[in-house]
């Protein structure tokens, strides 16, 4: 399976659980064992969480799944007021690098994103 | 719209006319006035079979008749206490619509609270068993798919087990906790927290005191997950509670720190 599912929503703590129910069900077509399935839920949580704090008023946040065969690929985007990445010595930061293989984060143009990546670490049989 | 056959018709003049004198009384007397309440009893105690006879039309629907009567009492009570003798109307007549809206009401509390989570209910338990059951079988966690098969139903189905089971951790954070976690016994070897990887995040955001506030299987599972890099699983054996279980806790404990490091 490939494509990428998008989701965008008002940069409102209310709207958080929206992501994290998406995040569930693409780590579930990921065939990610429920483990790591709570993982990304929690990962994408405090990815969008950290975007709301720092959002502009009035604006989105975009988070973007995309299959790739036993990967993930997560990235959540949001104008920020403060134009900055996270660090990376923030606790957050810590959190999120734990819960996935991989997190990078860019800034264009006032627009923060966070990559969050992930691949089964168990095989699976088909 | 006006229910027939109100009041039971074996009153007696005599019986009217005291209900009459009481309905008076408990109109003229002041409300802190300590009589009301023995007078409304009898009031409410003359006017049970009402309720009875109204809370018999429903007994059918799956609801004990006891319970029917109670909630119908309460509207009763209600009644009572919003009559008004000067407008000549009877109570009976006055209070019916107030009991059946209790009893209407019940039926719809209960097909909120029950019907419908009670399937979601059920197979959160059979998820939980049947994902401790598949891990040790496996010695992984299972996937979303195997748990589906596993069961017998559909992915969606157990997404949305998983999903009622956050929503319900959420909801459950200011009740205290539900009964896993109350059955779940604290056996959590101390764990210092003076690890040295918090230091170059403890300093800028005053983490050590948020941390040092939890209990201490939350922190327990924190330092785990975070900072020795153990699974939800490998966590759920140490601990020897469900992954679910970590996990709703992970979820929970985050949302804590987090909250309590914005909030400044």
């Amino acid at each position: 399976m490939s494509g990428t599912v998008t989701l965008t929503f008002p940069a409102q703590t209310g709207n958080v659980a929206l992501a994290r129910t998406l995040a569930a069900a693409m780590s579930a077509r990921a065939d990610l064992p429920l483990d790591q399935l709570e993982d990304v839920r929690l990962a994408v949580d405090e990815a969008v969480s950290q975007l709301i704090i720092d959002a502009a008023p009035g604006s989105d946040i975009a988070c973007a799944f995309t299959l790739m065969g036993d990967a993930l690929d997560i990235v959540v985007s949001g104008t920020s007021t403060s134009g900055r990445t996270p660090d990376a010595d923030t606790f957050s930061w810590t959190v999120m690098s734990a819960l996935v293989d991989t997190v990078t984060a860019r800034v264009d143009a006032g627009v923060v994103s966070l990559r969050l990546f992930v691949t089964r670490h168990a095989p699976v049989d088909a | 719209m006006s229910e027939p056959a109100a009041r039971p018709s074996r009153w007696g003049e005599e019986q009217r006319l005291h209900e009459r004198a009481l309905l008076d009384e408990f109109a003229r007397l002041d409300h802190t006035d300590p009589r009301r309440a023995s007078i409304r009893d009898e009031i409410v105690t003359m006017h049970l079979p009402l309720v009875q006879h109204l809370a018999r039309r429903y007994r059918d629907r799956g609801e004990p008749l006891e319970d029917l009567v109670q909630v119908g009492t309460i509207g009763l009570i209600k009644a009572v206490d919003r009559f008004d003798p000067e407008r000549g109307t009877e109570l009976s007549t006055f209070a019916t619509p107030t009991i059946l809206g209790e009893i209407k009401r019940h039926f719809r509390d209960r097909a909120w609270a029950v019907r419908v989570p009670r399937r979601l209910q059920e197979l959160q338990a059979q998820v939980v068993s049947r994902t401790d059951e598949l891990t040790r079988t496996l010695h992984r966690a299972p996937t979303v798919r195997e748990l589906a098969e596993s069961l017998g139903v559909g992915e969606e189905d157990v997404l949305d087990a998983l999903e009622a089971r956050h929503a319900y951790a959420t909801a459950s954070i200011d009740a205290g906790g539900d009964a896993e976690e109350r059955a779940a016994a604290p056996v959590v070897r101390s764990l210092g927290i003076d690890d040295p990887s918090f230091g170059a995040i403890e300093d800028r955001e005053s983490l050590r005191p948020l941390l040092e506030a939890l209990p201490e299987r939350e922190r327990t599972i924190i330092v785990l997950r975070f900072f020795r890099h153990m699974s939800q699983t490998q966590i759920a054996e140490e601990l020897g509670i469900s992954q679910m279980h970590v996990s709703r806790l992970l979820a929970r404990t985050l949302a804590q720190l987090r909250e309590g490091m914005t909030a400044d």
